[in-house]
């Protein structure tokens, strides 16, 4: 088969903090730490003097590098279980396929929040060099933009965003054709990852568990400031047949801002 | 230099806020501003209104540091900003040191009556000399407009953006919850002390 | 709980309602206090025709209970003038905006025509109940002429006005104010807070009527105290040497029938404003143009000696006469064609403070004294016939003649290269002062601070104010432009402050060419220049005052980028302490209205500058209640929330602890001292407390959301539920966080 050699699911990699503490000790690196810490000496502020763990070795997650996991990849046997359970779990009392998607969804959706901004750290500080290990960012690099209009958006989208979950772009991005929809856009990837290692039942055909990609691609839209709402959907070809197209579908108001930016010349 | 910071989420709502002094050249690292200390407000204000501009910048200019975007001339207060990607406004609001400095509660002491705590609004501002304010702000190295403050406004963003986005990555962190780390406080402290 | 707005509405005196501006119908006012429900009514049916307001909120506006206007939907507004109801004025408010501000400030710089009476014809007109003689009679008159008025400019362009005037001031003696020179605190800007302090004391009685009148959008107008700030800040101004604008630019003599001796009256009275004790000083320009009035007395006199005697005046005095034919009965309220005299716009301070004119003393006249109509109509026939066929073309010509004799010589190559030889070899006229250092012309009189006013920068001066009063902006910048280096080089600051003042003001006056940033700065330069020239080297404060205040009010009807400096200039003025503690007030509500005044970016967001004005509003509300006016304070805080209500979500709460409790602090204490004010403290102590505890509680919403809350209008119904879900995972994890 033509497949590609085995995508690393980088993805999980992305709250890194989330994985290296799964590993360390559970809960204590993401609670409030309150103990002095070494570099910085704290006038010790009262209210948070109980109830809080520090680790074992007193490093917080303030003392992990955010880059340290970035070309770190990880066991897709491990991904393939978790989303696995992550699917089982979104499965319990849902109505129909639907209410699955849609809570597959929401569990995209704060992951999405949280890359974008750690993919501008990791362009920002990723690009000048691994030596940049000290807690100061690079001052060298120029930071990227935030995405003004939607088509930088959706070339991040495109390009960074699936890079970082994927290790490679997605596959296609197009424009709706139909004047009455302006507002609808479409990314493809021929195989998504999540779905590798799904197989959906035939009662079930509509179901597409890329839902929670699109979950974590409205995240993102969102949090740049453009309201949309983002679905999976199956488009299988000879080829591909676990095709799979993002459509998104951008609210009025963005629309609208499009038409003001592109009357004041923004890019 | 006195500074208020604040990060605010995309809907307005304060997450975070500090403030304190610079620590450069002998500064010990204690805020004073120019109003009285019972009108702390007056930095929410301010920094309220400059969203104005905020709001404005954002879609012209896709920097993440907006750089000086506002003034309040009546008590030299500048401000500045920063946008993470996801829509979190930091916004830093410097303000020179007062020329004429512990008077600056003369003003807000005997206002009217009733308002309890709020005596004063403009009195610390207005009322104590500002022609030595001017110039105060024009002479010392700490000019607010200056390159150099610029820049080091810049590294100070950029280092509370890491701890920032740090505290993000937690998934015990929801978007548009209020920062109560005490580890962050003391990054933020420890990056004030170090470029401002 | 006792609504403040079961008290019957009351009106404001007609002397504070003095803002509309042309048009006959001031002389509405007194009918309408006297019976106010009927024409009241009228009033509002009248105004529904006129206004393109939806009937809903045109019958909202008529309800005595204030509902929240649709723009404010949910903000917790508790301001205790519930009941403010925009009934109280209903005139006042229509014609407002940045238009009546400009064109009142254009007014106040009018041409000032001398009047000098002869005895008899003030004898004849204090007759009628005049007591200041026949300057009293005619000057509400020349305030606004009637019809338009066209006046051509330097470029052969005509233009039309519909609201030009001209000030008649007094020359001969009897009718000096006496207290202008009287000591104390005779500033004339204390003197105009204390013209303010007097109109609140007399309207901001508890169960005054309202001082802001909005219109019947809803929307606030300019208050017609801040009005009234601004007219008084125009009239300080008396004649100086560094500008000309007080300075006569003509002299109307007048005789009445009764003389025996008229010609020779005449002359006598010519000669007195020639070189007699009414001779101008040195730094007024003496050629001016006399104006001969002949008074006829219709009740006594005989209208064929009249005519001859006129027709004489003609033949030796040429074109500039005019045969006024007034009664000499005094005319009272019962006669039939009585009209009362319009009261004057323009009065100074100290005229307001110890003036005749008082406003309040009689109700049964207003005060004002009545004439007859054809009287009227005589007067204003007169004034019109003046200004439209003497004084304009008389300035027309002469700002030919000096653009032509002094300007151009200037502005050429070899103008330059004189002044520029002149300051460097010392050469040419520099002859006449002792002092002619630093490449000084010579022509200032160091000693006394003035040009003598034949100098050429005298002249240049006058020829740019004449351009200015004839409202060729143009003409007049370039000229002050011209002048600018030329009063640096002499040192002469207050001259110097003058033409940047002036430049600046006739740039931003100018309808051609503007909006570009550059000119914004250009013109923020010259201010800079000016005020600090006023102030800091002059020490001159009204004028300092006068300046920032023009300029911000018209870099503020420019609208756009420019509503920022101009609340930059307003700050200036309250940071450099120039207004009173009244002014302070008024000031800061000016700049909420210099912010609101920005738009939001159509169909956007952002771009307008709501919290700014908000802020401000709150500020201004928190210096009112300083100052003991809760009622000023109570409607500055309204203003706030109406600000405030677009950028604020949802509950109307905001989201800085601190500030939400400083506005319910500020807004309890406006509450507590409104009520106090009107007595009712005991009894609605508990309904407020009440009312302030359930506002505090409301306030505490969890109003964290994740940013799906933000999306205005979900895409489909599948949305909610989504994120009602979102919503609830997040106050579990708050839940975690606070353990």
């Amino acid at each position: 088969m033509a497949q590609p050699p085995p995508r690393h699911a980088t993805m999980l990699s992305l709250s890194n903090s989330n994985s290296n503490s799964n590993s360390h000790s559970n809960l204590s690196s993401t609670t409030t730490i309150s103990t002095p810490q070494t570099q910085t000496h704290l006038p010790t502020p009262s209210q948070s003097s109980t109830g809080l763990r520090v680790p074992s070795n007193r490093k917080t997650i303030y003392d992990r590098h955010l880059n340290r996991s970035r070309n770190a990849e990880l066991s897709r046997a491990s991904f393939a279980f978790l989303f696995g359970e992550m699917v089982t779990y979104a499965q319990r009392r849902v109505t129909g396929i639907q209410d699955l998607e849609r809570r597959l969804n929401e569990q995209g959706y704060p992951l999405g929040l949280r890359l974008l901004d750690l993919l501008f750290y990791r362009t920002v500080t990723g690009s000048s060099s691994s030596s940049a290990l000290s807690s100061s960012s690079s001052t060298s690099a120029s930071p990227p933009n935030r995405p003004l209009r939607i088509l930088p958006l959706l070339h991040l989208i495109h390009g960074p965003l699936w890079r970082l979950l994927f290790t490679r772009p997605a596959d296609a991005l197009e424009h709706s054709v139909s004047p009455d929809t302006p507002n609808e856009y479409m990314i493809t990837d021929n195989d998504p990852l999540v779905n590798t290692y799904i197989s959906v039942p035939k009662e079930m055909s509509m179901l597409n568990c890329a839902a929670f990609v699109a979950g974590i691609i409205e995240g993102v839209c969102d949090g740049c400031g453009f309201e949309a709402k983002v679905t999976a959907h199956n488009q299988p070809t000879e080829m591909w047949p676990s095709r799979t197209i993002f459509l998104l579908r951008f609210g009025e108001s963005v629309m609208e801002r499009e038409k003001v930016l592109e009357r004041a010349g923004v890019k | 230099m006195s500074y208020y910071f604040t990060i605010l989420s995309p809907t307005d709502v304060p997450l975070f806020n500090i403030a304190f002094g610079t620590s450069k050249s002998g500064g010990d690292g204690i805020a004073r501003f120019r109003f009285p200390d019972t009108a702390q407000y007056m930095n929410q204000f301010i920094i309220h209104s400059s969203l104005d501009m905020v709001e404005e910048a954002q879609w012209m200019n896709g920097n993440m540091y907006l750089k000086h975007i506002d003034t309040y001339p009546p008590a030299s207060a500048y401000i500045s900003a920063f946008l993470t990607p996801s829509g979190a406004r930091f916004l830093l609001l410097h303000q020179p040191p007062h020329a004429a400095g512990p008077n600056a509660n003369a003003g807000g002491g005997g206002g009217g009556g009733g308002i309890g705590g709020s005596s004063s609004i403009l009195g610390g501002s207005f009322a104590a000399g500002s022609s030595a304010a001017r110039a105060s702000a024009s002479s010392i190295a700490a000019n607010p407009t200056s390159p150099q403050t610029e820049e080091a406004v810049r590294q100070f963003m950029a280092e509370v953006y890491e701890n920032y986005v740090k505290t993000v990555m937690n998934p015990f962190y929801r978007q548009g919850m209020e920062i109560r780390s005490a580890v962050f406080r003391s990054r933020v402290t420890a990056a004030g002390r170090k470029w401002l | 709980m006792t609504s403040p707005g079961d008290a019957a509405p009351v009106k404001p005196p007609p002397s504070f309602s003095p803002g509309v501006p042309r048009g006959a119908s001031k002389t509405r006012y007194p009918n309408q206090r006297r019976d106010s429900s009927p024409s009241l009514d009228a009033d509002l049916a009248e105004s529904r025709v006129a206004s393109p307001t939806p009937p809903l909120s045109a019958t909202t506006s008529e309800l005595p209970i204030r509902s929240a206007s649709p723009r404010t939907p949910s903000f917790r507004s508790s301001t205790p003038q519930l009941a403010r109801s925009s009934l109280g004025s209903p005139v006042d408010g229509r014609f407002e905006g940045s238009e009546e501000i400009r064109s009142l400030i254009i007014r106040s710089f009018s041409p000032v025509v001398g009047v000098y009476a002869s005895a008899d014809t003030d004898e004849l007109v204090r007759q009628k109940g005049f007591a200041g003689g026949f300057w009293q009679l005619i000057r509400p008159f020349g305030e606004t002429i009637p019809g338009k008025l066209v006046i051509r400019d330097s470029v052969g362009a005509s233009r039309s006005w519909e609201d030009y005037g001209v000030r008649f001031v007094d020359l001969g003696n009897n009718n000096q104010s006496p207290p202008e020179s009287s000591g104390g605190r005779s500033s004339p800007l204390a003197h105009a807070e204390e013209v303010l302090e007097k109109q609140l004391g007399s309207l901001d009685d508890p169960l005054g009527g309202s001082l802001y009148p909005k219109d019947f959008l809803g929307l606030p107008s300019t208050s017609p105290l801040y009005k009234l700030y601004l007219r008084q800040l125009l009239s300080i101004a008396s004649a100086t040497p560094h500008e000309t604008f007080r300075h006569p630019v003509a002299c109307v003599i007048a005789i009445s029938s009764r003389n025996t001796a008229p010609l020779e009256t005449l002359r006598r009275l010519y000669a007195d404003t020639n070189n007699g004790d009414k001779r101008v000083p040195d730094w007024i320009h003496p050629e001016y143009l006399r104006y001969y009035v002949l008074v006829h007395d219709e009740d006594r006199d005989d209208i064929t000696d009249s005519t001859k005697l006129y027709d004489q005046m003609k033949r030796h005095f040429g074109l500039h006469c005019h045969l006024l034919r007034l009664r000499s009965n005094q005319c009272v309220v019962t006669d039939d064609d009585s009209v009362q005299v319009p009261e004057c716009e323009w009065l100074s301070p100290s005229e307001r403070l110890y003036g005749r004119t008082e406003p309040l003393v009689d109700l049964d006249t207003g005060g004002l004294p009545h004439v007859f109509e054809s009287d009227v109509m005589a007067i204003k026939a007169f004034v019109r016939e003046l200004v439209a066929q003497s004084v304009v073309p008389y300035m027309e010509n002469r700002v030919a003649v000096w653009n032509d004799q002094v300007a151009s010589r200037r502005r050429g190559i070899s103008g330059r290269f004189m002044s520029m030889s002149r300051r460097w070899a010392g050469f040419g006229s520099g002859s006449r002062s002792s002092l002619t250092s630093g490449g000084a012309s010579g022509n200032y009189d160091t000693a006394h601070g003035y040009y003598k006013s034949d100098a050429p920068e005298a002249v240049l001066r006058k020829m740019a104010d004449f351009a200015f009063m004839l409202r060729d902006w143009k003409l007049s910048a370039s000229t002050y432009e011209l002048l600018r280096s030329d009063y640096a080089n002499d040192k002469a600051w207050k001259y110097h402050a003058g033409a940047y003042e002036m430049s600046a003001v006739s740039m931003l006056l100018s309808p051609s060419s503007m909006g570009t940033k550059v000119k914004i700065d250009a013109i923020d330069q010259m201010l800079e220049t000016a005020s600090y020239s006023y102030l800091t080297r002059c020490s001159d404060a009204p004028n300092t005052l006068r300046c920032l205040t023009l300029a911000m009010e018209l870099l503020k009807s420019r609208g756009g980028s420019a509503v920022e400096s101009a609340a930059k200039w307003a700050m200036r003025v309250m940071d450099q302490g120039l207004a009173g503690s009244i002014g302070q007030g008024l000031f800061s509500e000016r700049i909420s209205a210099c912010y609101a005044a920005r738009n939001a970016v159509p169909g956007m967001k952002w771009g307008s500058r709501r919290r700014k004005a908000g802020m401000w509003s709150v500020f201004a509300a928190d210096l009112w209640l300083r100052l003991g006016k809760p009622s000023l304070a109570s409607a500055a805080l309204e203003e706030a929330e109406r600000l405030y209500a677009d950028v604020l979500q949802g509950d109307g709460a905001f989201s800085m602890p601190e500030m939400q409790t400083f506005i319910d602090n500020l807004r309890h204490a406006v509450k507590v001292e409104y009520l106090e004010a009107r007595g009712l403290d005991t009894r609605d102590e508990t309904a407020t407390a009440a009312a302030l505890g359930t506002e505090e509680t409301s306030e505490q919403l969890d109003r964290r959301k994740n940013r799906k809350s933000l999306v205005v209008n979900p895409l489909d119904s599948g949305l909610s539920p989504t994120q009602g879900m979102r919503d609830n995972d997040n106050a579990a994890d708050d839940d975690f966080e606070r353990a």
